[in-house]
Parts: C-alpha cells; sequence; structure tokens
C-alpha cells in the first residue's frame, strides 16, 4: 500500500514536472491536509499554516528535482520542507501563537459537544480544551514536532522518525520530555485558579 | 521498577506496542507507588484531552485559495517554460534556416561560377576542348542552343562570325559543335593565332567550332575578349 502511493507520488510529481496541471493538483490534494494540519498544531496560526502549505508546494512547483526518491517518500520530504518553514516562523514569532477562536482548531467537535452536555460542562470543557492547546504551543519546538506527531496526528514511533529524519530513541526521548512539561504545564494552569479561588475564600 | 523508569517507560502501558514483560512491572509498580499511580491519571487524562485535541483538528485543510493560488503560479511557471522553450527553438530554427538558405547560395554561387576561375585556369592551357563547360551564349552568338547536359553548344546552320583557324578545313555546320573554353590568352597561339605577349596571361572566354573529329576549325571571340589578332 504504502509502495503504491509512493509510485503514485513519483509519478505525479513527474508528470507535474513535466507541465502537467492535473497531477500536481493531485499531488496537492493528496498532501496538503496533512501538512497543513502539522504546520496549524506547530503554530496555531491558520494564516501562518496556509501561508507554510503555499511555500512547501510552492517549492515543488519551482524546484522538483529537490525531491530524491531514494531518499525517503515524498510525504517525508514534504513534512522535512515544512518543518524547516515552521522553525523559521517560530524563530521570527517565537512567542506568537494565536488561542484566537477563529482558528481553525476547534471548530468540528463543539456543536456537537453542545448538544451532548449542559453549557456549565461545556464550558468547562472548552477551558481545558484551551488549555491544553496552549500547553502544547508553549512546548519549544522539538518536543512540539514529537507530541503533535504522535499524539496529535497518532503517528507510530517509526512513522513520526521517518518524517522528523531521526532516529526511533530521539523521538521517544522527546515525547517523555514533552509529556513531563505538558503535564508540568497544565498542573501549573490548573493550580493557578484553585490558589485564586482559595485566596478569596 | 523504578519511579524514574517508570516515567519513562511506564507512561506507554495503554498503547500497545509495550513490551509484556515491561508492562507487567510497570503495572506492579503502580501498585505500590501512589505517586506513579496518579502521575499515569494525570497522562491517562492528558492524553484523552490530546485525542480530542487531535480530532477537532482532523479534518482541517488549506483553504481553496492555497490551491488557486499555486495552480496559478504552476500555470505561470510552465507557460514561461514553455515560451522560453518555443522561443529557444524557433530562434534555432530560423539560424538553421539562415544558415541554410546561405549555403545553399554559396553553393549555387560555387558551382556556377566559382569553379569556372580554379578549374579553366588549369585547362585553358592548352586548347584541349575537354575544358568544355556551360555557359550562356555570347553576344554575338546568334543560334547556340544550351542543353540540359551543360557541355555543348550545338552550333547554328551556318558558321556566323566565327573566323577560320589557320590551316584548317571548315566541315559542314552540321557536323561542327560550339565549345565555349576558358583560357590563357596565350594558348591561343597554338591554335596558329597570333597573341599580344602583354596579356599572354590574361584569362579569356572563346567560342570553338569544333568539328566531329574533335579538331577546332573556326573561333569566335566574345566582345570582351581584346588583344588578339590573327
Amino acid at each position: 500500500m504504502q509502495l503504491d502511493s509512493q509510485e503514485r507520488d513519483d509519478v505525479l510529481l513527474k508528470r507535474s514536472a513535466n507541465g502537467d496541471e492535473r497531477a500536481f493538483t493531485d499531488l496537492y490534494r493528496r498532501h496538503q491536509a496533512a501538512i497543513y494540519r502539522f504546520a496549524l498544531r506547530m503554530t496555531g496560526n491558520s494564516w501562518a499554516a496556509e501561508e507554510i502549505v503555499q511555500d512547501v508546494f510552492m517549492m515543488l512547483v519551482r524546484e522538483p528535482k529537490k525531491y530524491d526518491p531514494s531518499r525517503g517518500t515524498l510525504g517525508a520530504f514534504l513534512y522535512g520542507v515544512a518543518r524547516n518553514r515552521i522553525m523559521k516562523h517560530l524563530e521570527r514569532t517565537p512567542r506568537d501563537f494565536s488561542l484566537d477562536e477563529n482558528s481553525e482548531l476547534g471548530r468540528e467537535t463543539y456543536p456537537q459537544l453542545c448538544e451532548q452536555m449542559t453549557p456549565g460542562h461545556w464550558a468547562e470543557l472548552r477551558e481545558r480544551r484551551d488549555q491544553v492547546r496552549s500547553a502544547v504551543l508553549a512546548l519549544p519546538p522539538e518536543f512540539r514536532e514529537a507530541v503533535v506527531l504522535c499524539e496529535l496526528e497518532e503517528m507510530s514511533y517509526e512513522e513520526a522518525a521517518r518524517t522528523l529524519e531521526c532516529p526511533v530513541g530521539t523521538i521517544r526521548s522527546r515525547l517523555h520530555r514533552g509529556r513531563a512539561l505538558l503535564l508540568a504545564k497544565l498542573e501549573m494552569l490548573r493550580e493557578v485558579p484553585k490558589r485564586a479561588n482559595a485566596g478569596r475564600g | 521498577m523504578t519511579c524514574e523508569e517508570f516515567a519513562t517507560a511506564g507512561l506507554d502501558l495503554a498503547s500497545s506496542g509495550i513490551d509484556a514483560q515491561l508492562e507487567m512491572a510497570a503495572r506492579e509498580h503502580l501498585r505500590q507507588c501512589p505517586h506513579c499511580a496518579a502521575l499515569q491519571e494525570n497522562w491517562l487524562s492528558l492524553r484523552e484531552d490530546l485525542r480530542e485535541l487531535g480530532a477537532e483538528a482532523a479534518r482541517a485543510e488549506a483553504s481553496p485559495r492555497v490551491e488557486m493560488r499555486l495552480r496559478q503560479e504552476f500555470r505561470t511557471r510552465h507557460k514561461t517554460v514553455r515560451t522560453q522553450r518555443t522561443a529557444f527553438i524557433l530562434g534555432w530554427s530560423l539560424a538553421a534556416a539562415a544558415a541554410l538558405v546561405l549555403a545553399a547560395g554559396w553553393a549555387d554561387w560555387y558551382i556556377h561560377k566559382g569553379p569556372d576561375v580554379g578549374t579553366e585556369a588549369h585547362t585553358s592551357s592548352s586548347p584541349n576542348p575537354a575544358a568544355i563547360h556551360n555557359a550562356n551564349p555570347g553576344p554575338h552568338s546568334d543560334a547556340p542552343v544550351q542543353t540540359e547536359s551543360n557541355d555543348v553548344i550545338v552550333a547554328s546552320n551556318g558558321y556566323g562570325d566565327f573566323t577560320p583557324l589557320p590551316d584548317s578545313i571548315l566541315a559542314s555546320p552540321e557536323d561542327a559543335t560550339v565549345v565555349r573554353v576558358q583560357m590563357q590568352r596565350g594558348a591561343l597561339s597554338a591554335l596558329g593565332l597570333t597573341v599580344n605577349e602583354e596579356h599572354a596571361g590574361d584569362l579569356i572566354q572563346v567560342d570553338l567550332l569544333v568539328g566531329d573529329d574533335g579538331v577546332p576549325q573556326a573561333i569566335r571571340l566574345p566582345q570582351t575578349s581584346t588583344g588578339v589578332s590573327n
């Protein structure tokens, strides 16, 4: 299955490099969502994520020969390019992560939750999710990408290692550190309201 | 299993890929250590939150305007490349065509004009009619006809303005052939004509009336060939 997909990518890329717009569109539609989600979760900003997706595929339009099939799959290559762009973006705006409700994160499930829960539960859940989201975005980029790929995208360690072009052990280690930081951060975030309430009492 | 080992490997208890022996040790440690049990509980809760967070954006994708921009860029780029390629091919085709025309022109000139000088310079040293070549009839030739073979000019009926060569007997006009040759003026002396020594080296064209035995019988000097007297 993986081989077929890879072969298909190679064929599409070759046709695209020869000026076949349909092949390029197919290629884009096959990979854009994953790249977009990765960028969105890493930056927390839908505008930046779209810019990154555009940059990644623009590179594929301008320099298709940069991709070497012998070094890995096209998907991993695109993730690698996206990762570089994300890192540049984060360097430029290190603390500029958005908790904007208009971001695409969170649009999908809230209406469903509204039907099943009381407003109080729904507000609590939403607050908790915002805390998790901000905690993820506050992680250092190398830990964040491990958490995004393994926990949010639910990739296996091996897939994440291939995507980030690093050993599986590195992924394990980053994930372990990322989880620890997340737990600590969330603990801290949840302790602050408790202390504030205790102070009032 | 220690607390540190549990924090490193034990949190993966819920995942299916964990080693069975490690899982047993982790579960054993969980029963004995309330701190790690709390950690595990927190982690499972966080993991659930992360899954939900992941599910929220599971179907998120870039807006159609990104695809539109990329396709526009793709079209522009490949159109530019195609235009450049077409211009390149067209340019080289034009250059090749021009070169071909020039070569054909030169070859045409060389065949019709160029070899006259080179080859005739050698053959004209003798009055041998082998130096016959194609030429337009001279202004005084009132009837010679150019043949397709480019080698002979058939004589007309009558001798016209040909001058008989010394010691030659004129054959009947039907048996004679007019040939045009280029030769050095000095070579005319071999035909019994008197030549001005000062112009002996000049190249001239003459029409010879050659009999069926191959011997020149009469000569006609075009008006441009001067300095010969008999």
